[in-house]
């Protein structure tokens, strides 16, 4: 190993630098402070949130986005954001890595299924008439109707408003 | 005071029981519940937030921004709800260019963010504007033998330079509503680990809440006390899930505390929506004088 070259991909950390809160992963000096808060990390063994900045830093990106990466067993607890001396804000750089993955399409399925629901119907829970029937016994307002016009006109593409 | 609630889409949608608590007992605290049209998901700060960041910011904003139109302070009754917006909120007043980017998204729809609005989980709002005293004199009946395991939830707390809650350590919070209400807390050794649901995994969300039960279990706890309805469905649901599993029954009520307060303010088990949880109250309402 010792004669083996250390090769970083710089074309992949431009690409995270890109993603709203990727950029932050430059400033990682691998102390290890995310570690000993990270529930992820005490309750798997495949899952380091240091180890995950390394691999950043080297611009791994078959290891972070491809398809077995470890990313999706963050529990989103925000420990190591709170802990961080160095203002990585890693769970935020892990989620940049999780939209990367998404794009290139390698994310599980449940996370493109579950956050379609709001784009369409403007919630992110199924309404069902078991809730409708429930809100009803229990005496509680009809639900809002979702302003989905809005949503979509918002969330659409176009040149003007996209700066990516 | 008159305030809006952010309800979201999980306690309306799946535990409306809590929302019936929420309605229930604020009115107690002198709060008037100001209804505003045109809120969406937050959106939800795990899924939506992992598929895209740009996307969740813009429909965060946006909510924002009809909450500042309505002119009043907001309040969430979802820990989740509270980190999105709150996060929102941060990285629109820590970069001009990105609220500029996201405002040219809300022109489209003849909307703006100025970043004016005050917006805070109902539990800290209380604190901080009502008062716990206010709490304290709206109880009529004793709930000093019960004994709530505290269960804080991540993200009411963290991160705390953009929460501005507590300490995120050594929290207090929930022990002093919690007092205020007139019930014992119990410290768990758990009591500040991740309920594992924003984990996307089967195994490792079930592991954790076992780890925080077996800590509620031996700290002798009455039930579990909480603010979030996702780790709500962790807990509830969970140990339904850990019992068939991995057969170990905890059997342990979840009350989310507004449910409690109202139960010490004379509320029923209906009155607050105790009845349609799966774990179900008895021994706690036994201990009610």
């Amino acid at each position: 190993m010792a004669k083996d070259k250390v090769v970083v991909d710089f074309r992949f950390r431009d690409k995270l630098n890109k993603v709203s809160g990727g950029e932050h992963h430059n400033y990682c000096y691998q102390c290890s402070a995310c570690v000993a808060v990270c529930p992820a990390a005490r309750f798997a063994e495949n899952f380091n949130p240091r180890t995950i900045l390394l691999k950043a830093l080297l611009g791994m990106e078959e290891a972070l986005i491809g398809k077995d990466s470890p990313i999706w067993l963050c529990t989103n607890c925000y420990s190591c954001y709170e802990r961080c001396p160095q203002d990585v804000r890693p769970i935020e750089v892990i989620i940049s890595l999780k939209n990367m993955a998404v794009e290139k399409g390698t994310a599980p399925p449940n996370v493109t299924k579950l956050s379609e629901n709001i784009g369409k119907t403007g919630v992110s829970v199924m309404v069902t008439p078991a809730v409708n029937r429930m809100r009803q016994e229990l005496g509680l307002p009809e639900l809002k109707s979702m302003p989905l016009d809005e949503l979509k006109k918002i969330l659409e593409e176009d040149s003007t408003a996209e700066q990516e | 005071m008159k305030v809006i609630p952010f309800w979201g889409c999980m306690m309306p949608l799946k535990y409306p029981q809590i929302e019936l608590a929420i309605r229930n007992t604020l009115p107690r605290l002198g709060i008037e519940l100001v209804e505003v049209d045109g809120f969406t998901c937050c959106p939800d700060p795990i899924y939506f937030k992992a598929r895209d960041k740009m996307k969740w910011l813009t429909i965060a904003a946006r909510n924002l921004a009809v909450a500042e139109e309505a002119g009043h302070d907001v309040i969430t009754m979802c820990s989740g709800c509270i980190s999105t917006l709150k996060e929102a909120q941060y990285l629109l007043a820590e970069n001009k260019g990105l609220m500029e980017d996201i405002n040219k998204r809300l022109k489209k729809v003849n909307r703006e963010y100025h970043g004016t609005v005050n917006i805070e989980h109902a539990m800290v709002m209380i604190r901080d504007k009502i008062g716990l005293d206010v709490v304290k004199k709206s109880v009529k009946k004793s709930l000093e033998k019960v004994r709530v395991g505290i269960h804080y939830g991540c993200h009411i707390l963290k991160p705390s330079q953009i929460m501005h809650v507590d300490d995120a350590d050594y929290p207090n919070l929930l022990e002093d509503f919690i007092r205020a209400a007139g019930a014992t807390p119990v410290a768990q050794k758990e009591e500040l680990l991740c309920c594992g649901k924003g984990c996307m995994d089967d195994e490792m969300p079930l592991d954790m809440t076992e780890a925080i039960f077996t800590a509620i279990e031996a700290s002798g706890a009455d039930c579990m006390g909480l603010i979030c309805p996702t780790c709500f469905s962790s807990f509830d649901l969970g140990q339904l899930i850990i019992a068939r599993k991995r057969g170990k029954n905890f059997n342990i009520p979840v009350i989310y505390l507004f449910q409690l307060l109202g139960l010490a303010q004379g509320l029923s088990v209906e009155e607050v929506g105790l009845h349609k949880h799966r774990i179900k109250a008895d021994k706690v309402l036994e201990k009610i004088v």
